[in-house]
């Protein structure tokens, strides 16, 4: 079935073995913005900690493009690399570090308290994909996957340096070991990145509870045999409780609308042909000019 | 408190003890335990307290760190365990306290969970590892466009997640044409590299050659082709 919106779905799962799940989602299909967050912290204060964190980066980015000004009203500096609405979900995330880290270190109860984070934010011509710790980021475009995410994981940034290979990072003890959250510091930098949509497009939003289970190529097989969205994220938690399901489990999907369709008119493809016949006489002319 | 024993021909030539986050071996003045010996690296290796853990991590350093007779990249600490580093041999010795890491008692829930480590002294020490790998640590990269044909000329530098290109006034590379659409094609900056992706409009986009209708990945030395307008792609060394 093709529609001509976005489709978006989402299920969190407390797996086998944990008592509370700590993880915590949203989907926000007017507002485009899709958050996943993986808490941590003992008692409530790792559920506390994610929850907060997903309800922020959505009132702050709400605020912001509600507000209708062009004026770049961030927490922090800007990113120059980024476009606006990039440097919002950057702020966005900022802040709610700030409001996880000032809990942290003011409660006795939520001492030690952080989370992950992953954003994903769908605007007519951008895609933003934004991530602090291990959560990660999928596309699946044009039978490929790729991560739109980097892990802050001791092995990850080995990995990058070249200090340890990918084979050893996935036997290596330390691969739950975080180099970034949001709550263990003042400020905190996410990684942002930024990508041009494409018509059904399809990005998973998960926390380590899945992708320790489930690897990339087979997260892209189940994708492509994935029906609607929410089937889709059945068939992943069904696979991670499968598979043990050692950990909480979150996964969000969203579908990018097919539509390409509208856009195949016949005026297009004559257009098409034209074009192509004027970039060959343009090219002939330069190639005759001495 | 855990503790680390410094021993050189079996005999003890100082104690330590481990009160801080993270401790740090190697034959400069700036660590916690220095060896001042030529077979010891500057910064040679460090131990990390996550949780209940304690976990050695050899910084690339010129002759190795060993626990037992085993050269290791990074490795859980067991109690009574020993690091040989040269000819010295440093003997972990954890506290009653943190049973967890005596041999053979995994303690349930112990590296499993998800763990922040204390990431200013981490930043720190990474930067120290990076400085201490100069081998491998791969230079960062900027990816570049230098224009091949058409009527510019020059290089563009890739400073942005995100270029596009196009006739819009928003694009960071403008080109003009009648078919060449408001954003024609886009390059982002990705966790894999770069990635070059047709947009719209009636200019196809080529890749040496070829017709892209989707997206590909950019290798250096690749050939874009938009209308009568033609790139090459590199990466050039930042810095």
């Amino acid at each position: 079935m093709q529609t001509d919106r976005i489709r978006a779905s989402g299920i969190t799962d407390v797996g086998l073995k944990r008592e509370e799940n700590e993880d915590s989602f949203s989907l926000d299909d007017d507002l485009g913005l899709y958050v996943v967050a993986d808490g941590m912290g003992g008692h409530l204060a790792g559920e506390v900690a994610s929850r907060i964190a997903v309800d922020l980066v959505n009132k702050s980015f709400r605020k912001w493009k509600e507000s209708e000004t062009s004026d770049l009203d961030l927490y922090g500096y800007k990113d120059p690399s980024l476009t606006d609405p990039g440097n919002h979900i950057l702020s966005s995330i900022r802040l709610a570090n700030r409001v996880v880290f000032e809990m942290a270190t003011e409660n006795n109860e939520c001492h030690g308290m952080g989370t992950t984070i992953v954003a994903l934010a769908v605007m007519p011509d951008l895609i933003i994909a934004a991530n602090v710790g291990d959560s990660r980021i999928y596309l699946v475009r044009g039978g490929e996957i790729e991560r739109l995410s980097k892990d802050h994981t001791v092995v990850a940034e080995q990995v990058e340096m070249g200090i340890m290979t990918e084979e050893e990072a996935h036997h290596s003890p330390l691969n739950h070991i975080l180099t970034r959250n949001l709550g263990a510091n003042k400020d905190v930098r996410a990684e942002v990145f930024e990508i041009e949509p494409a018509p059904n497009d399809r990005y998973i939003l998960c926390t380590d509870g899945v992708s320790d289970l489930i690897l990339d190529e087979e997260i892209k097989r189940i994708v492509e045999e994935g029906d609607g969205p929410e089937t889709l994220c059945r068939s992943f938690i069904d696979e991670v409780l499968k598979r043990g399901g050692h950990d909480n489990a979150t996964v969000v999907s969203v579908y990018l609308p097919d539509i390409e369709q509208k856009k195949q008119g016949i005026l297009r493809k004559m257009g098409g042909l034209v074009a192509d016949m004027l970039a060959g006489i343009q090219k002939a002319r330069k190639n005759i000019r001495p | 408190m855990a503790r680390l024993v410094l021993l050189f021909n079996d005999q003890v030539i100082r104690e330590y003890p481990f009160v801080k986050q993270s401790m740090t071996i190697g034959r400069e003045a700036e660590n916690d335990i220095q060896i001042d010996n030529l077979a010891v690296s500057g910064f040679h290796a460090r131990i990390d307290k996550t949780g209940e853990s304690f976990i050695l991590t050899d910084l690339q350093s010129t002759n190795g760190t060993f626990v037992g007779d085993k050269k290791i990249v990074s490795h859980k600490l067991s109690h009574s365990e020993k690091i040989n580093i040269g000819k010295h041999v440093i003997l972990f010795l954890a506290s009653e306290k943190e049973d967890g890491v005596l041999p053979g008692s995994e303690k349930e829930g112990g590296l499993d969970k998800t763990m922040i480590l204390d990431t200013a002294k981490q930043r720190e020490l990474l930067a120290k590892q990076e400085s201490a790998a100069p081998r491998v640590a791969k230079p960062k990269k900027i990816g570049v466009l230098t224009f091949l044909d058409g009527s510019k000329e020059g290089e563009i530098e890739l400073t942005k997640k995100l270029t596009r290109i196009g006739k819009a006034g928003n694009s960071e590379v403008k080109l003009s044409g009648l078919f060449m659409g408001a954003t024609s094609a886009t390059i982002s900056k990705r966790p894999s590299g770069y990635a070059i992706s047709f947009a719209g409009g009636m200019t196809k986009l080529k890749i040496n050659g070829d017709v892209v209708k989707n997206s590909v990945q950019l290798n250096d030395f690749d050939t874009i082709e938009l209308g009568s307008y033609r790139f090459q792609f590199y990466q050039k060394d930042l810095g």
